[in-house]
């Protein structure tokens, strides 16, 4: 069973599928440990696929300091607030509550909240709303800002600590909203 | 021994392109940080830490000559995660003057030679080959036993002789 997992991890790595490795290993069940030492010997080696030209942008703007997932919205054209509105409703939530819901995601956004206090739910939406693993992005830690950034592709440079702060105060407490984005998975 | 993509590596090195080296490595960065955490979720920010540690020497503007690119992300990621399961911070530069330096293990024969050549020169005949074209060419299991008309069953078990002696040999 385990010899089988790793050959489709494998397999599924050098065709560019970015397989789930803790999936596998929970199927993997009390073999997780061999097949992590599998995987583990066989990324030490393995040629990386190259990767999809959104997650070089992404990146490259995670390195000039901006957030990854403003990036991601921008590329997809989509305003904070037609996100937001999108996000209340995948969420089953009625739009009153979207000041709420905006000034978490506003947060989240900017690298402000510990992505694993944010509800599985959250994620699941933000995947449908922008058609990317959104969890996984929100992981990258701001990088620290360079004074000559080495690669610019042009444009204002929006660094965390200059993105307006939204108000709380337009956004009373509302404790399922917030129980989505502070208590975790 | 260098190959197409370390040359790909070193041309993003040469302009600069620091974004998109680490985009091409980070699979393989949160991979291993997982598999050698066990799962745990302290693996991503283990391997933040890695891609921060990565881009603070670039920055820094440590260069390696000829070294592949590859083999300072593993060597990165094996730091790290020693200093992660020693107690020490991650979340900081690496140390001022640190350069790369082997383990001794088979690990760096793994990361020089690549994954698929290290396994071809331990598991021999005709084995090594169905590993070659299972891994290095992604021929599926009816595909290989086409081409070395074999039936599927015998590639099937030739794979799985051939993982199981990489098994032994990743814990030794």
């Amino acid at each position: 069973m385990t010899l089988q997992l790793f050959d489709e991890f494998a397999a599924s790595f050098s065709g560019g599928n970015d397989p789930d490795l803790r999936e596998f290993m929970a199927r993997a069940g009390d073999e997780a440990a061999v097949l992590a030492q599998l995987v583990d010997s066989f990324l030490s080696g393995a040629e990386p696929p190259a990767p999809a030209p959104e997650r070089v942008e992404l990146m490259r703007a995670w390195v000039r300091g901006e957030p990854p997932l403003l990036e991601l919205r921008k590329r997809r054209r989509l305003r904070r607030q037609e996100l937001v509105k999108r996000l209340t409703e995948l969420l089953g939530l009625t739009p009153d509550r979207e000041p709420r819901v905006a000034f978490h995601y506003h947060r989240l956004e900017s690298g402000l909240l510990e992505p694993r206090s944010v509800d599985r739910r959250v994620w699941d939406a933000l995947r449908q709303a922008l058609g990317a693993d959104v969890q996984a992005i929100a992981a990258w830690r701001p990088a620290p800002i360079e004074a000559a950034p080495a690669y610019r592709a042009g444009g204002p440079v929006e660094v965390y600590s200059q993105l307006r702060p939204e108000s709380s105060a337009a956004a009373p407490e509302d404790a399922e909203v917030d129980r989505l984005f502070l208590s975790g998975p | 021994m260098p190959n197409a993509a370390d040359l790909d590596d070193s041309q993003l090195l040469a302009v600069g392109d620091i974004g998109a080296l680490l985009a091409r490595y980070e699979p393989v960065i949160i991979g291993r940080c997982i598999a050698r955490l066990n799962g745990s979720l302290d693996a991503e920010d283990v391997a933040q830490d890695v891609k921060l540690r990565l881009l603070g020497e670039f920055r820094r503007g440590k260069r390696y000559g000829d070294l592949p690119y590859r083999v300072i992300v593993h060597q990165v990621i094996g730091w790290t995660i020693g200093d992660h399961f020693a107690g020490r911070p991650t979340d900081v530069s690496l140390p001022e003057g640190w350069e790369p330096a082997p383990s001794g293990d088979h690990a760096d024969e793994i990361v020089g030679r690549g994954w698929v050549e290290w396994v071809v020169r331990r598991v021999s005949g005709k084995d090594g080959q169905i590993i070659a074209l299972r891994y290095r060419d992604l021929l599926e299991p009816g595909e290989i036993a086409e081409r070395l008309d074999m039936e599927p069953g015998a590639v099937y078990q030739a794979i799985h002789r051939g993982l199981r002696k990489l098994g032994e040999l990743s814990r030794a």
